[in-house]
């Protein structure tokens, strides 16, 4: 019987190591793959120098399979990318456009994507946040695009603003179509509820908390006050809608004049200070464990349950198409004031980019295929439905795009923006963010413990010569 | 002699032939794997930026990180607790419960027996997605059916993953996993002869007497197997709690398997989470050896 019982037992250890080793392949993308196909990029052949730009049919035909590939979840980009391909086919007979919608959050897009290139089997375009040049381009899976954009006649569109966003070590790495930026955006209704004007405008940063605590003494059912993104489940935005610009508000920084990180500040406790009074009641906690927590804060403020957001200025995109007269009557935007004064200033991006794979076997093809999504008339119609300040200058002609005032606001706060530094380590700093500020909204530390955690978040992910505090 | 040589190589050759299948399997789907990440746990390699051009040879400093960060005792204690709540207490105790009541029940011909063996056993064959997203409409705080039924009562929602996180998590996984433990020991009650304990009642045997006497050595060995084999697949679990809380609130219900994830494929270092997966499987290691001695030398 023991004896029995012993080889089941081995056996059955044997069972559970083999299920425990799916952890350590899941840990383990594929080993083989690391060589890289084609060496060096071959330079562009086709349209001769100083061209006419983006519909010349080039001298050298352009053939072969152009593997495109692009997360949506919101459906608004298919029918452009479409439009694009099926101009590419016209344009060169020989070419074929095979596309790869991948209808996933933009998180789990990159990740998959990653694993691709990794093991060399990457699409030849593919569409991710430029902020993620910086770490692409160290890892040697984007193609440079100095001798693409150098023949491109349009190129003189992309004021250097834009191209500026997507220069790193002093290459152009991608083509974007819209600039990000983001919003304050406030609900006139629950404000006036609350007895606050509906032009409200806080008078500094503590105005959004203080119209956020009128909101929630105000009772009213189903109204939340405010939500403040923390944590890991709040992606980027936990950085790039929460915890950045408060820090910009506070008169921090992300970096000193050397390039070195900076975690504890006096501006890092006063932005663990507002978040822990954000956290006392008036952003939900919910945001620390739902999954995409951002789905339901946008859901809530375009239907009037949520008071206070800031968001990106994409996400107007969404109400106004759901409802545009409510919209327009009932959601205000607003730059985000500072430590001292009212509304001044936001943050910007070069939001969502068109890249080259460097191992693609297909360049000049994967180049005309961005060309023909990049022409004015598709930037000006994409950027209407989903609405971001245009990353070239004559897209803003289009009349789809002028008829909105919203996206002439949007484009004239572009000019208020301050951008993140490109640096490729800002992945990391994202983390150091998240953990940081879960720790001050789960209530587990105070703000000054809080912000010099966060020092040693990011000493953990970055090294010790990387980061500072003041 | 020869013979008898000759004989149990003929034997062996047979056994050989029968298990190369199964090893060549292991060696590709568990040994290799295990090796690559073992070998991955010493150098930087990383999906993304310089270090995924360049992987570099880093010695021993990912286990210094990882011994040194703040986060993995609380990952460690966490997964603890997440294994005795879950697998021993949870799935352990309450399938054995379970396994007794329904036994007794169905030498019984109590019907409802049926019943609940079926209900019990639904839970466990829905894959662990599924359970998982089941109790997300369970918990969710804005749509959950806990807090619709809060509501029919007039009283105010709660938030059940911020405020109890773990316990929330043990209780799916508690859940899923008791059919499991149920079945095993309800197997192993059926093999008991039913005269037994009707001798043992005609002895004038109470309920906890016949259950102790005559039960219980019977159910040893297989609960010791069933104790091993549930430990070390919850200390595993993964699916369950990424779709419950992904390791949240800050850090509250991240498990070790969910931070090798978490660091692997989130935050893109894949060298880092390998070291963690590899600690992982070193402390399964460990259980098991620990496990099988004691239970040998009870033997």
């Amino acid at each position: 019987m023991d004896d029995v019982v012993r080889q089941i037992l081995s056996r059955r250890r044997f069972l559970q190591l083999t299920a425990l080793s799916a952890v350590a392949a899941a840990c383990s993308p594929s080993a083989v793959g690391t060589a890289i196909p084609g060496g060096p990029s071959s330079a562009p052949g086709g349209s001769a120098p100083g061209g006419s730009g983006g519909t010349a049919p080039s001298t050298t035909a352009i053939t072969g399979t152009v593997n495109v590939s692009y997360p949506d979840e919101a459906g608004l980009k298919p029918k452009y990318v479409e439009q694009a391909a099926a101009a590419l086919k016209t344009q060169y007979s020989g070419v074929d456009v095979k596309i790869d919608l991948q209808k996933i959050g933009d998180d789990d897009y990159y990740t998959k994507l990653l694993l691709a290139l990794d093991s060399g089997t990457g699409p030849d375009v593919f569409h991710v946040g430029g902020s993620s040049i910086g770490e692409l381009a160290d890892a040697s899976y984007i193609e440079p695009l100095d001798d693409y954009v150098s023949q491109w006649a349009d190129w003189s569109q992309y004021p250097d603003s834009v191209r500026s966003g997507v220069t790193y070590k002093g290459s152009v790495w991608a083509i974007p179509y819209g600039l990000d930026m983001r919003w304050l955006y406030y609900r006139k209704d629950d404000l006036q509820k609350a007895g606050l004007p509906a032009d409200w405008q806080p008078a500094n940063v503590q105005g959004i908390l203080d119209a956020a605590t009128a909101v929630k003494n105000a009772k009213e059912a189903n109204v939340l006050p405010y939500a403040l993104y923390a944590g890991p489940a709040g992606s980027s935005g936990t950085a790039d809608h929460a915890f950045v610009p408060l820090l910009w508000a506070y008169g921090g920084e992300l970096q000193d004049s050397s390039g070195k990180w900076i975690g504890d500040s006096p501006a890092t406790k006063k932005v663990m200070a507002y978040y822990q009074k954000a956290y006392d009641g008036l952003s939900p906690k919910e945001i620390l464990t739902s999954t995409k927590p951002w789905t339901a804060m946008r859901e809530k403020l375009g239907n009037g349950q949520l008071a206070l957001l800031f968001e990106g200025g994409w996400v107007y995109g969404g109400w106004f198409s759901a409802d545009k007269a409510g919209t327009e009557q009932n959601v205000g935007y607003l730059l985000h004031p500072t430590e001292t004064g009212g509304p001044s200033f936001t943050i910007g991006g070069p939001g969502t980019c068109w890249y080259i794979s460097s191992r693609s076997a297909n360049k000049q093809g994967a180049w005309e295929f961005i060309k023909a999504m990049n022409t004015a008339d598709i930037v000006g119609k994409l950027n209407a439905e989903d609405p971001h300040p245009v990353a070239r200058k004559d897209a803003a002609d289009v009349a789809e795009y002028k008829a909105s005032k919203y996206n002439l606001d949007a484009t004239a706060a572009l000019e208020k923006a301050k951008f993140v530094p490109p640096d490729p380590g800002y992945s990391k700093v994202i983390e150091s963010i998240q953990k940081a500020t879960a720790r001050i909204a789960a209530g587990e530390l105070g703000p000054d413990d809080a912000a010099k955690r966060y020092t040693d978040d990011l000493t953990q992910a970055l090294g010790a010569d990387k980061v500072t505090s003041l | 002699m020869a013979v008898g040589a000759r004989r149990s190589l003929g034997r062996n050759r047979l056994y050989l032939a029968g298990l190369s299948p199964a090893a060549f399997l292991l060696a590709l789907f568990f040994v290799g794997p295990a090796l690559w990440a073992l070998g991955s746990s010493f150098t930087n390699r990383a999906l993304v930026g310089l270090d995924a051009a360049n992987p570099r040879f880093v010695g021993l400093d990912n286990y210094a990180h990882l011994f040194s960060d703040p986060d993995f005792g609380r990952v460690i204690l966490n997964s603890v607790i997440f294994v005795i709540g879950s697998a021993i207490i949870g799935q352990f105790v309450l399938g054995l419960l379970l396994a007794l009541l329904l036994d007794h029940a169905q030498r019984r011909g109590f019907l409802a027996a049926n019943f609940v063996y079926g209900a019990v056993l639904l839970a466990w064959v829905n894959p662990t997605i599924i359970a998982g997203f089941l109790w997300v409409a369970m918990f969710d705080f804005y749509n959950g059916s806990l807090n619709a039924g809060l509501g029919v009562i007039g009283a105010p929602p709660v938030n059940w993953l911020g405020q109890g996180p773990m316990l929330a998590v043990i209780i799916a996984n508690t859940w899923r996993g008791t059919a499991f433990t149920m079945l095993i020991f309800l197997g192993a009650l059926r093999t008991i002869p039913s005269d037994i304990y009707e001798a043992a009642r005609v002895d004038g045997a109470s309920a906890v007497r016949r259950f102790w006497d005559h039960t219980l050595p019977i159910l040893r060995p297989i609960a010791a197997l069933t104790l091993l084999s549930i430990t070390m697949s919850t200390f595993g679990t993964f699916i369950l709690i990424q779709t419950l809380t992904n390791g949240g609130p800050a850090y509250q219900t991240e498990v070790i398997a969910l931070y090798a994830f978490h660091e692997a494929f989130q935050n893109h270092a894949v060298g880092y989470g390998s070291t963690i997966s590899v600690v992982m499987l070193a402390l399964n290691l460990a259980f098991a050896i620990v496990f099988l001695r004691w239970s040998r030398a009870r033997a």
